[in-house]
């Protein structure tokens, strides 16, 4: 199991579009994905759990990846975080 | 632990329970941690033995009348024995007046003061219904929760096993929605109770389709807002060596929350009508409630039917 902290830097957070290209990452692995903002953990493969992170701008979302191919799983999860989904980053 | 804020709690149930803040401040320095409640007739009185602190603390009529007989140093001392200790909060039920002092001392001590005009046995009843809700363990699982004929359904399986087209095709066929893809489990003594996060209620991801209201697709009929989960249903694809329950005889248990539930396992091959199935794993779900478990009766029948001796046959 892999762990890595990650920080929402888009002005918009985590709403559909960037849920989806999570989602869509996610799915391309083996491995089980979750996020956790706080209490709330849910399946990085699904995106209407991850829209339920209510993850804003600045919010420190872990990656957890369990399974064979979790590390890069993993990384590639946090690629899009590092990049603000492609979308106007916010000041953090 | 998991606290909440008086603040929290004011905003939350202040139009149920008309509450009317009596200190200006509700900022408590000490959160509201547990579900069960105090009358602190004894602290009044002076034996402050094991006094419940922590709890949220009523004063009903008892109390008030109690303080009414006192000297006003003889209250003001009973007050202090009060505030003496580090509390989340009190709050005044049936309506009832109460000495300045109180207000005044609890302002000092930085412990908010509520009052409610609810009787107090009711709203201590009440109140402890919505503490433990909110003091309840709770799970996120990845999953739908369908109610099929008010047997609530929690359907898993990996991502992309059908799950929310099987939630959907049910609720076409006239049951009810819960929560997709995510469901917030709660554990109240012996219940397991689902919901959707709020915000995501009565929505769900489609693939192909992408993201719809059942609530407005389907109407009202087709939601609800929590249920009870009674049964499991596991989506599993189809594994040649896996072997399936083929009698039923047997219950499979599963645990959410260390409470244990039914678990049915349906395995899927593309063109089986899995809808079907489900709707028929909550009706077999309550014949057994009702006692009726074919299984077990046809091989009953079986086995007497077997036992009969030679030559007595019809």
């Amino acid at each position: 199991m892999t762990e890595q902290t990650v920080l929402v830097r888009n002005k918009l957070g985590i709403h559909v579009r960037p849920a989806e290209r999570i989602a869509q990452t996610a799915n391309r692995f083996v491995s089980k994905i979750a996020l956790k903002n706080g209490e709330c953990r849910v399946n990085a493969k699904s995106i209407l759990g991850i829209l339920a992170l209510e993850a804003g701008l600045g919010t420190e979302v872990t990656v957890v990846a369990d399974g064979p191919d979790e590390r890069e799983a993993s990384s590639a999860v946090a690629a899009l975080f590092d990049a603000g989904f492609g979308e106007e980053l916010g000041e953090t | 632990m998991r606290g909440i804020s008086v603040q929290r709690f004011f905003d939350e149930k202040k139009d149920e329970f008309q509450l009317e803040a009596l200190t200006e401040s509700l900022a408590s320095a000490r959160p509201i941690t547990v579900s069960d409640v105090n009358r602190p007739g004894l602290a009044l009185a002076g034996f402050t033995g094991n006094f419940l602190a922590d709890r949220i603390q009523i004063l009903g009529e008892t109390e008030m009348l109690f303080l009414e007989t006192l000297e006003e140093r003889e209250r003001i001392r009973a007050i202090d024995r009060l505030f003496d200790h580090d509390l989340p909060c009190v709050i005044v039920a049936k309506g009832l007046e109460f000495p300045s002092y109180l207000v005044e001392r609890g302002t000092r001590a930085g412990v908010p003061i509520l009052r409610t005009p609810f009787s107090t046995t009711p709203f201590i009843h009440q109140l402890t219904e919505y503490l433990e809700r909110v003091f309840a363990p709770r799970t996120h699982i990845h999953g739908s929760l369908v109610d099929v004929y008010g047997v609530g359904l929690l359907l898993t399986g990996e991502s992309g096993i059908g799950k929310s087209e099987c939630a959907l095709d049910l609720v076409e066929r006239g049951h009810r929605l819960v929560a997709d893809d995510l469901v917030i489990v709660t554990r109240r003594r012996s219940e397991l109770t689902g919901e959707a996060s709020e915000r995501l209620r009565d929505h769900m991801e489609i693939r192909g389709i992408g993201i719809i209201d059942v609530g407005r697709m389907f109407g009202i009929r087709a939601v609800a807002r929590r249920k009870e989960i009674s049964v499991e249903v596991r989506l599993k694809e189809w594994a040649g060596d896996v072997d399936y329950d083929r009698l039923g005889l047997e219950e499979k248990m599963t645990t959410v929350l260390g409470m244990k539930i039914p678990v049915v396992t349906i395995p899927i091959i593309p063109g089986k009508n899995i809808t079907v199935l489900v709707e028929v794993v909550a009706m077999n779900h309550l014949l057994r409630v009702h006692g009726i478990r074919p299984a077990a009766l046809l091989n009953d029948s079986l086995i007497h039917a077997m036992k009969r001796p030679e030559g007595s046959g019809e």
